[in-house]
Formats: C-alpha cells, sequence, structure tokens
C-alpha cells in the first residue's frame, strides 16, 4: 500500500490537498483543521496532494512492487 | 407517501450535469453562453476541477484542419483505426469543430500555446497523421472551473450519484448521497447529463477514477448501450513497478532475442493495439516470457514523446512536474537496469458504451451522456476502446466536442417539459442505494479483484474465443449473484458497492457482446473467428434492458450513405 505521510507542524490546514484527491484518500478533521489520510488503499499515487501542496509537507511514497497484479496470461 | 423533501437534500435545477471533469465542464459552460438565464448544477463524487482523468494526462489534443483535408482524416480513420464502424458523419462533424474547439477551450481560461503568427504550436504524433497535435497543462480543468463559476454555475461537491429519477418514461432529475455524511441527495432537474467518466475497473492507476456508475445508471433508466465488446484498452507497464511504458509496442523481443513486433506493426502506428498483445501472449504461452521493450529501439519514448514536452513547443510546469514524480519517479526504481526491460500489458477497459444521438441525448427522454460516458456508444470512433480509440489526443477532443453539442439540446429538452419526480419511486431508490450501510456481509474490494481477474487475461479480453468468453461470463454471473450481499461500513465503501456493481454490469455488457460478435474487427479478435465478416458485421451490436436481463440487438451502420466503404 502506499503510504501519505503528513508533516503536521508545517501544515497549514489549507485543505488543498483534501480537495485534489480524484478517488477520496482523505477526510478532514474540522477540530484539528488537518487532513486525515482516510483510505490510503485506494491512493493510487497520482502525486496530486503532494504536487500540489503550498507548504511541501506532505509525502506519498508509492509501493510499486505491493501493487496488486490481476493474471494477464 | 414519501415527499421528495422527507428523503433528504433537495436541489432544483434546469439542467443537472453528473461529473465535473472536462467534459461535464464544457457543457455547463456552453449551457450558460447559450442562455445565461439557466440554471446549471454540476455534482460531482469528488471535486469538480480536480476530478477526473484530463488533469492526470498527457494533455494531448488532436486537431484537423481543412488544409490537411478532412477526407484524408476520415479514409485514414475508417483504415487504420475504427475498421468502418465509424459514425462517419458524426466523426467528420468532430473533425471540422477540433480546431474552433480550440478558440472556445481558450476563451474558457484553457492555455493554448500559439506561434509568433498566432496559430497553434503543433506537431504530429507520426509523421503520415492527417491531423494535428498541440499540447494544453493540467490545470485545465481548474481554469475551466473558475471560468465556469464566473458565469454562474452552481457546483454541488462530494455527491455520488447513483440513479435517476423519472416522471414516465422522462429523466427528470437523479438521486446519491453525500461522500462525507452518507445523506441522500435529491436532484429535480429539466434535463441530466451523465459526465461521470467510463469504465476502466479500478486498476491502472490514472485510470482509477472511472468506475462505470453513470454508465449503471443510464442503464437502470433504461438507456441502451452501443460497442461494448470494444471496451479492454490496454497500455504496457513495466512488470516491476507497474508504471506505463510508453511505446513499448513498437518495441517487444522475446526471451530468444527476437523482435516480435514488427510482424504485427510492420510501421509505427498512432497508439497501442491489440494485435501485439497477442503477439506477446503467444510468446508467453510458448514459453518464450519474459518478453521485454527494448528501450533503445523505443521510438515514441525516445523521440515523440520529447518533441511533445520539448518546453519549445509549450512549457507546462503542472504537467512536466507531475510525469517527474510519476513515471519519471518509477522508472528511477526499477529494479531492472539497461535497455531490456520487461513489460506486461496492463487492462485499463475504457468502456464508454452509453448509446447517444448527434446532439448526445440518449435513447432516454430527457437524459444526456457526453465525454468518456458515451465516447464508444457515439460511434465516433467504431471498432475500438474510445478514448482514445487509437487514436491520442481525442479523449480530450471528443469531451469538448460533446459537451458543446449536447449543452444547447440538453437545454432545448429541459425547458421543453418540467417533469416531477416520482417520490416512491424515489424513496425505493433510495432505500436501495443505501442498503448496504451497515449490513454485514461481503466488502466491496473483494469482488472489485474477482473482476479485475476476470477482466484482465488477455485470452478472455484481448484474444477471445467462444469457450474462454463463456467461462469468464460464468464467473461474472457468479460474481453478480454476491451483489446484493454488499457491505459498507460508511459512505467510502458504499460509493465502492455501486462502483463494484458498475463494474460488474460493464464485464457482463462486454462478455455477451464479445460473444456476438463472431468476426475480429479493430481491437476485437476472435480467435475462432480470425477474419472481418463485412458481409454480416458492419453493424452495431446494442443492449438494452429486457426485463432485467440484457438483450442483444444490432443496427446496420448505414454504409451507403458513407463516402468510405469496406
Ligand atoms: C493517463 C491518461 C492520459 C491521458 N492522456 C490524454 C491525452 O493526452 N489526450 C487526450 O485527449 N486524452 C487523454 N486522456 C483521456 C482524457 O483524459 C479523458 O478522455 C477525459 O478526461 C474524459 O473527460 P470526462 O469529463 O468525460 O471524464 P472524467 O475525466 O473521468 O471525469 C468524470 C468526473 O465525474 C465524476 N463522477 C464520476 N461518476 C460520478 C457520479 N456517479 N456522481 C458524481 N460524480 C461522478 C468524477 O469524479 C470526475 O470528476 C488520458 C487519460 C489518462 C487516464
Ligand atoms: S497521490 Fe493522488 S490518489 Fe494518492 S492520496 Fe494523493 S491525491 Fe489521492
Ligand atoms: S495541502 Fe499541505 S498544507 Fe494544505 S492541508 Fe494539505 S498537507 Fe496541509
Amino acid at each position: 500500500m502506499n503510504a501519505i505521510n503528513i508533516d503536521r507542524e508545517v501544515c497549514t490546514g489549507c485543505q488543498t490537498c483534501f480537495e485534489a484527491c480524484f478517488v477520496d484518500v482523505f477526510r478532514w478533521d474540522a477540530d484539528e483543521a488537518r487532513p486525515i489520510v482516510a483510505y490510503p488503499e485506494d491512493c493510487t499515487e497520482c502525486n496530486k496532494c503532494q504536487l500540489e501542496c503550498p507548504e511541501q509537507c506532505i509525502e506519498v511514497v508509492p509501493d510499486y512492487f505491493g501493487t496488486y497484479w490481476p493474471p494477464v496470461v | 407517501m414519501a415527499t421528495l423533501g422527507s428523503l433528504g437534500t433537495v436541489h432544483t435545477t434546469d439542467l443537472l450535469i453528473v461529473g465535473g471533469g472536462i467534459a461535464g465542464l464544457a457543457t455547463a459552460i456552453v449551457a450558460k453562453e447559450t442562455d445565461p438565464e439557466v440554471d446549471v448544477l454540476v455534482l460531482d463524487k469528488v471535486v469538480s476541477g480536480w476530478g477526473g482523468k484530463a488533469n492526470k494526462g498527457g494533455g494531448n489534443y488532436a486537431y484537423m484542419v481543412e488544409e490537411d483535408g478532412f477526407d484524408r482524416f476520415l479514409d485514414f480513420h475508417v483504415h487504420n483505426v475504427g475498421d468502418f464502424l465509424e459514425d462517419q458523419e458524426l466523426l467528420l462533424a468532430y473533425g471540422k469543430e477540433s480546431r474552433p474547439n480550440l478558440e472556445r477551450l481558450e476563451s474558457w481560461g484553457v492555455h493554448i500555446y500559439r506561434d509568433d503568427a498566432g496559430e497553434p504550436k503543433f506537431i504530429r504524433w507520426m509523421p503520415q497523421h492527417p491531423w494535428r497535435m498541440c499540447v494544453m497543462d493540467q490545470d485545465m480543468t481548474l481554469n475551466m472551473h473558475r471560468h465556469a463559476i464566473k458565469l454562474g454555475v452552481r457546483f454541488a461537491d462530494r455527491v455520488e450519484v447513483i440513479d435517476l429519477l423519472k416522471d414516465g418514461e422522462r429523466v427528470c432529475g437523479a438521486i446519491g448521497f453525500g461522500m462525507l455524511d452518507g445523506e441522500c441527495v435529491v436532484v429535480k432537474a429539466g434535463a441530466v447529463v451523465l459526465a461521470g467518466g467510463n469504465q476502466c475497473y479500478k486498476l491502472m492507476r490514472r485510470w482509477s477514477s472511472a468506475r462505470g456508475e453513470g454508465i449503471a445508471a443510464a442503464w437502470r433508466a433504461g438507456a441502451a448501450m452501443r460497442n461494448a465488446e470494444f471496451g479492454s484498452f490496454i497500455n504496457w507497464v513495466f512488470s516491476d513497478t507497474k508504471e506505463v511504458c510508453q511505446g513499448a509496442e513498437d518495441c517487444l523481443y522475446n526471451a530468444k532475442g527476437e523482435q516480435i513486433s514488427r510482424a504485427v506493426r510492420p510501421a509505427i502506428e498512432s497508439d497501442v493495439h491489440s494485435k501485439e498483445v497477442v503477439a506477446w501472449w503467444r510468446e508467453m504461452k510458448a514459453g518464450n516470457g519474459p518478453v521485454c521493450a527494448n528501450m533503445a529501439e523505443n521510438y515514441v519514448n525516445n523521440v515523440v514523446a520529447p518533441a511533445f514536452h520539448d518546453d519549445k513547443l509549450a512549457f507546462r510546469p503542472v504537467s512536466m512536474k507531475f510525469w517527474g514524480l510519476t513515471i519519471g519517479r518509477a522508472m528511477a526504481a526499477s529494479t531492472v537496469q539497461g535497455p531490456m526491460q520487461p513489460v506486461l500489458p496492463g487492462f485499463i477497459g475504457e468502456q464508454s458504451p452509453v448509446m447517444v444521438d448527434h446532439d448526445m441525448a440518449t435513447t432516454v427522454p430527457g437524459l444526456f451522456a457526453v465525454g468518456d460516458t458515451s465516447a464508444g456508444g457515439s460511434s465516433l470512433a467504431g471498432a475500438v476502446p474510445a478514448p482514445p480509440g487509437r487514436m491520442r489526443g481525442s479523449g480530450l477532443g471528443f469531451a469538448t466536442f460533446s459537451g458543446a453539442r449536447c449543452a444547447p439540446a440538453a437545454l432545448a429538452a429541459a425547458k421543453a417539459a418540467a417533469g416531477e419526480p416520482d417520490a416512491a419511486l424515489a424513496e425505493e431508490l433510495k432505500a436501495r442505494i443505501l442498503a448496504p450501510l451497515g449490513r454485514s456481509g461481503t466488502a466491496a474490494p473483494e469482488l472489485v479483484r474477482r473482476i479485475q481477474d476476470v477482466m484482465s487475461p488477455v485470452g478472455n479480453s484481448i484474444l477471445k474465443n467462444d469457450e474462454r468468453l463463456n467461462a469468464a461470463l460464468d464467473e461474472v454471473l457468479a460474481i453478480k449473484e454476491q451483489l446484493p450481499h454488499l457491505a459498507a461500513v460508511d459512505p467510502h465503501y458504499l460509493a465502492a458497492c455501486h462502483e463494484v456493481e458498475a463494474m460488474a454490469l460493464c464485464a457482463e455488457m462486454f462478455f455477451r457482446t464479445s460473444l456476438a460478435r463472431k468476426e475480429s474487427r479493430g481491437w476485437h479478435l476472435r480467435e475462432d473467428y480470425p477474419e472481418r465478416n463485412d458481409a454480416e458485421f458492419v453493424k452495431w451490436i446494442e443492449v438494452h434492458d429486457a426485463g432485467g436481463e440484457m438483450a442483444l440487438s444490432t443496427t446496420p451502420v448505414p454504409i451507403e450513405r458513407y463516402p468510405f466503404r469496406p
């Protein structure tokens, strides 16, 4: 599974990552004003959350070799 | 007796658009340009402008101009791409509108890169192509979203639409739920446009958001489907990282060191083709694997792609960073060094079968479908998975073309008849839609895997025969039996339940129509019927609901009306 690491100290709670995800990986923690990585198993490593974070405090670590791959032959 | 208001949040609008990707945004903008007074509401299961594929793709936009010959374009397409199953009239209109649509996109905030004379800068993907390719940056949908807001389009994000509401036979709204709270959402609308993308079975990374819920909603509302048998697109991927290996199709080598692409692709073609996947499969079956892409000979990767990414053509800051972190990082992580890189076909699908006419109207009154939802069902591209329909740059093109065509027709439909959704039916739908919440039973990911396992084998979806198709269909029907037992713990997984239902539906449709097309044509290859059969199959296969079962029929392609015939 891909890992999505957020430095909560640096994060300013701008919500860009929460908005940017096209497969609904995040939820929003309104009390703390921070993103929650709620469904990392659905992350497809589009990297938009990381690329668009204005503080560069979110990192997507792809698990290339753990990707489920159905039979092809 | 339920009222709509007792079911959940109710929105009312003239025109409801389901999906805020490029096709939905184009439709919304043209609707507002056509009539600024009209109310347009766009719903997206994630966030409009960010969702969908256009901002995760190559940004290539194919267009045609008079000077290159519209006839040459049609001629090339029917002979090299769609194999005479194109609606040649629609394809010609698409070609002619592709250049004016660039101006449209620009006026909506999409940056078009122009030369000193003011013409779009372009290159040709292959020198022989009678079309031009320009590029756009991945901020295109965010810019369109901003423009749509300025025009007064309303947006409601994180709402997943599952079903359509009707008044008699006419669609007059939709029903779904909020992705954050699971609460029911009802929309009353003059007309509904489905713009939720196509079916890509949640497997390949950047295609993963396309899970076919819009196709399923159209099906349950009674819409006919067409060209479902072509929805088995693939891209070549590196075996270890499963990241796309662009251009592998032309430089495949078996383990004996023999070049295997050349026999099936003597010249460089527009895009990947099912025939080199078959060549790969035969080598693997014969024990001649792994098959490698010889990156030293990879023309697309080494020559074509760099030309597109050249800053002199277009400086695209968003796309450049994106590709660096996706394909660039994956290639750096590869465990295999050197030019010979083992590759596999990565199953995508791109099944887009909602049947539409030239105004993008489905067969159900009040219901329209644009972009990836109806690219195949429009018959524009013929016997290929669409988009890209073996023509790179046609996904953005069809999204814009279909949105621009649809908006005036959908507005006219919305104004012609106001329907009132049947509240009792809406109540039943609400109960069905929310049923998996709180139920114990099968988790959606388990069935997703089973569907991927049946779609992905090349022997099932690329080189087909009666025996394997029937076995695959049996497995899909067994999966279908499990659907009533799907369980969800929260709205995210509730969405997953509906996605898997849509996947099962699309898979069933794919295998049934593949069985019916007893010939090989375009992307559709049958081991047991290896020839193209023009006497019997210059026709479109359509699927209709007949009392809960799939019924198939055919419509002859009106080939005598068209300029190019087999
Ligand atoms: C990797 C990649 C590269 C590509 N490269 C190119 C290229 O270079 N050139 C080109 O022309 N095309 C390319 N394409 C294809 C192109 O991106 C698509 O054809 C185009 O984006 C389709 O737009 P769409 O709006 O129809 O669908 P989508 O982009 O799929 O958007 C659908 C939207 O609807 C929402 N949605 C879906 N279902 C529901 C529902 N039930 N309720 C509410 N909302 C819903 C989704 O969240 C999404 O926002 C590429 C695609 C990929 C994946
Ligand atoms: S990488 Fe893409 S899919 Fe993964 S969490 Fe970030 S935005 Fe979502
Ligand atoms: S984009 Fe960055 S700063 Fe903004 S909420 Fe996400 S992690 Fe925090």
